[in-house]
């Protein structure tokens, strides 16, 4: 669109220092991002292969090639990689850290070591929850919940996987304080705090939820260790502890974290939007304070994953009124999405896509998530694969596909290259059409009645599993055009420095990829982030300079 | 709502009255502790302190009171629990006397003065401490107003020959002569004593540290002594340094950033 070539002389972030030493010591933001990514997608992978193991396991009643304890074991740490090794690091940690400081016009995060310690905190957890597979008796069996009394007695490795969440947990507090810091320090002059991006403002919620939730986790698992090692009666009731204290304290923070994983993608996706439509994002402040609505209702809301605990019945009926009330700012959201293509020049381009596909995938997410918070309905439908298809449409559907998305979105920023676009529009297709019929399914056997956390079922249920397990060949097909496509991209022809026609700090004041402190000079801000007119002359104006 | 309200509040006085109407029938038969917490102990009791002077029980209690069930001849568990009390005395960081007095009551109505008055010379020079040891009473009684005093506090014992068939425990009673506290064992906690007193001492002013313990530490009715309450403790500290950071990010100056750019 508007190639314009880098001046002369110019050095990129990559150039700037070479070799292993230069990536490991980083405090680069842009660096870190990317040992992130590296990390947190082979991460994703080995948990993506378990997935399909599993559903290989249900292609038909009966044992197939998992015994159960296996099959517990494959589950739990399905869900414990998925959820601390991807989810909730992902967005944040990836395209917080490369994409923050481009987009509010800063050169580095606020504390830049620190974000260094946090990838290497994330690591060691990484390694410590892989490192149950290899001695005892295996990976922990008891969902990635870890749900007491049952943690406290099992024989398998609980104490370490629960000492990786403790360890990840850490991470990603130090992240979220970081960005906090950097949000509020080092914005470009200019840039009020109702003129920076969406993307930011969604980070800027998800880190107060980092900071304020994530050490009740940390106590959390740190009480499960004391229960487990020195005796203490916390959860276990044969030791005068409470089960149901825990599934509170868990929840307490696992519900926030929810958001942690899902509102940096809508940040993502009202930042994407924008530019594929060429035109401003209908309700920026009603967005900026939905974000800051889902992080506060969030915090009010565990209750409605313990309908069925044993909790008084006026606990439920409040739990399950102010759970109405948190889906309330996310309509708001998927409305506004909806309204600003109304009258757009749409241009469907890869990112867009995924965009799309975050929309219809979280809607169907959302909207089955009414059917789990209303208390009448979630007892019926608890623990079965109804919430299994429920939580991975908003979790994948919508978080996974928009950090795809993401990673298309910012390709040729953070590589200067681009992928081909017919492949991944091709890739992109297979993939939805994949998931779909992976998760589709699931939400009818669980109305059905199939429950969730067995390697076995009833006959009755056989189709539909079956129909699930040939989604889930069709999306690793998918899934494979896409990382092909992009690996093959770094080998693309190079991409012109704003490709998409954004308007952002991160596209029209920094090269592609940028330099080591981001800008020539730090920009001052005098137009709204998503402000279209005249974008053409705007976009080359600044290059010029 | 308001109908399934009512429907638990009328559920909760049929199981109240239900308890009133049950409790001493049964009692007759039965030995041990039945707590009465939140209940008064009546203000006609008149029992005679170490001194021989008749007093009116409730009258003397202007402070925080420990209150001690025995008989001076005990050959049994009596010994281990005043041993038990005198050791608290020494070393609770509590003052006798100024915190809280300790009223210790024979319920052996045979027993007089006289033997009240060398127990308590007995057992006050075990304090490790000096003490103001005139807040340490020592009463006896008629068989009236030990029934009563007994009942009151559910304390219920039987008599075998001359000795007693009874259990060991010390009772808290606010200074408004309230049951708030019942300690089991012959031995104490200067931690879980303190923490009796201190809540005793609510209503009244207490000092402030009193008021941060009582925050911090609850009492768990199943192991029957004080735990600390790690839940409220954190979430205080977590909601404490989020908001400080939130204020500190808000109200600072923004510092001019001094980096090279390249």
């Amino acid at each position: 669109m508007t190639a314009i070539s880098q001046p002369r002389g110019y050095v990129n972030f990559y150039q700037e220092k070479r070799g292993l030493m230069s990536w490991l010591v980083t405090e680069d933001h842009k660096r870190i991002a990317l040992m992130y990514l590296y990390a947190i997608s082979g991460f994703f992978i080995v948990a993506f292969c378990l997935g399909l193991l599993m559903r290989l396991e249900l292609i038909a009643p009966g044992r197939q090639l998992l015994d159960p304890q296996i099959y517990n074991q494959v589950f739990t740490l399905h869900g414990v990689i998925m959820i601390f090794l991807f989810i909730i690091p992902g967005f944040p940690a990836v395209f917080g850290n490369f994409s923050l400081p481009l987009l509010i016009g800063a050169p580095d995060v606020a504390f830049p070591k620190l974000n260094l310690v946090s990838w290497y905190l994330y690591v060691i957890g990484g390694l410590l929850a892989l490192s149950t597979l290899l001695f005892g008796d295996g990976p922990a069996d008891t969902g990635w919940t870890f749900y007491a009394p049952y943690s406290v007695k099992t024989g398998t490795n609980v104490s370490i996987a629960v000492l990786a969440a403790f360890v990840l947990g850490f991470s990603s507090i130090l992240t979220g304080l970081n960005f906090l810091v950097t949000m509020h320090r080092m914005r470009a002059p200019g840039m009020t705090w109702f003129k920076m991006p969406l993307f930011p403002w969604a980070l800027y919620a998800t880190s107060w939820i980092q900071v304020l939730a994530t050490p009740i986790i940390g106590i959390t698992l740190m009480m499960i260790i004391a229960e487990r090692t020195l005796g203490i009666g916390l959860f276990d009731p044969a030791l005068g502890g409470d089960p149901v204290l825990y599934q509170h304290l868990f929840w307490i923070y696992s519900h926030p974290a929810v958001y942690i994983m899902v509102l940096p993608a809508m940040g993502w996706v009202s930042e994407v939007i924008p530019v594929f439509v060429k035109k401003s994002i209908f309700g920026y402040k009603v967005i900026v304070y939905s974000s800051l609505a889902i992080a506060f209702i969030g915090y009010f809301v565990w209750g409605h994953h313990m309908f069925t605990s044993g909790m008084s019945g006026e606990a439920r009926i409040i739990f399950s009124i102010l759970t109405f009330l948190v889906s309330i700012p996310s309509a708001i959201k998927v409305f506004n999405w909806v309204s600003t293509l109304y009258k757009g020049s749409i241009d469907v381009k890869p990112p867009f896509l995924y965009a799309l596909a975050f929309i219809f995938q979280f809607t169907i997410g959302g909207l089955t998530g009414l059917v789990v918070g209303a208390l009448a309905a979630d007892i019926h439908v608890h623990d079965t694969y109804f919430v299994v298809g429920h939580f991975h449409y908003v979790m994948f559907g919508g978080t996974g596909f928009a950090f795809l998305g993401a990673i298309h979105f910012w390709y040729s920023k953070i590589w200067g290259r681009n992928y081909n676009l017919k492949w991944a529009n091709i890739g992109f297709s297979i993939l939805f059409v994949g998931f779909n019929l992976v998760y589709f399914p699931m939400l009818v056997l669980g109305m059905m009645g199939m429950p969730r956390r067995y390697y076995d079922y009833l006959p009755e249920f056989t189709l539909a599993n079956q129909v699930s397990t040939v989604g889930s060949w069709i999306m690793a097909i998918g899934l494979f055009i896409v990382i092909v496509n992009l690996i093959a991209g770094r080998k693309g022809p190079k991409a012109s420095s704003n490709p998409w026609g954004s308007v952002t700090l991160d596209w029209t004041h920094t090269e592609s990829p940028p330099s080591l402190y981001n800008f020539k000079e730090i920009p001052t801000v005098t137009r709204g982030p998503y402000d279209y007119r005249d974008y053409e002359d705007y976009i080359k104006e600044n290059h010029k300079n | 709502m308001k109908i399934k309200l009512t429907f638990f509040f009328l559920l909760f006085l049929s199981a109240s009255f239900a308890q009133q109407e049950f409790t001493p029938e049964e009692s007759k038969e039965l030995l041990g502790i039945y707590e009465h917490l939140d209940e008064y102990i009546p203000d006609d009791l008149v029992f005679t302190n170490e001194d021989g002077e008749a007093v009116n029980l409730v009258s003397m209690i202007d402070k925080p009171t420990i209150l001690v069930l025995v008989y001076y001849t005990c050959p049994g568990i009596c010994s281990p629990l005043l041993d038990g009390v005198a050791d608290v005395i020494g070393k609770a960081e509590i003052e006798l006397g100024k915190d809280y007095q300790v009223l210790t009551v024979s319920f052996n109505e045979k027993e007089t003065y006289d033997l009240a008055k060398s127990k308590k010379k007995n057992y006050v020079s075990q304090i490790k401490r000096e003490v103001d040891e005139s807040h340490w009473h020592w009463m006896v009684g008629d068989s009236l107003n030990i029934a009563k005093l007994c009942n009151s506090v559910g304390f219920k014992f039987k008599r075998e020959g001359d000795d007693f068939i009874h259990a060991a425990t010390i009772m808290v009673l606010s200074p408004e002569a309230k049951i708030t506290r019942y300690l089991y064992g012959t031995y104490f906690l200067p931690f879980d004593v303190k923490m009796a007193i201190a809540e005793a001492a609510q209503g009244k002013s207490g000092p402030t540290i009193n008021k941060v313990l009582n925050y911090c530490f609850s009492y768990d009715p199943e192991g029957k002594k004080y735990v600390f309450n790690i839940t409220k403790v954190s979430a205080t500290i977590i909601i404490t340094l989020a908001l400080g950071l939130l204020l500190y990010l808000i109200f600072s100056k923004r510092k001019k950033i001094h980096h090279k750019i390249v």
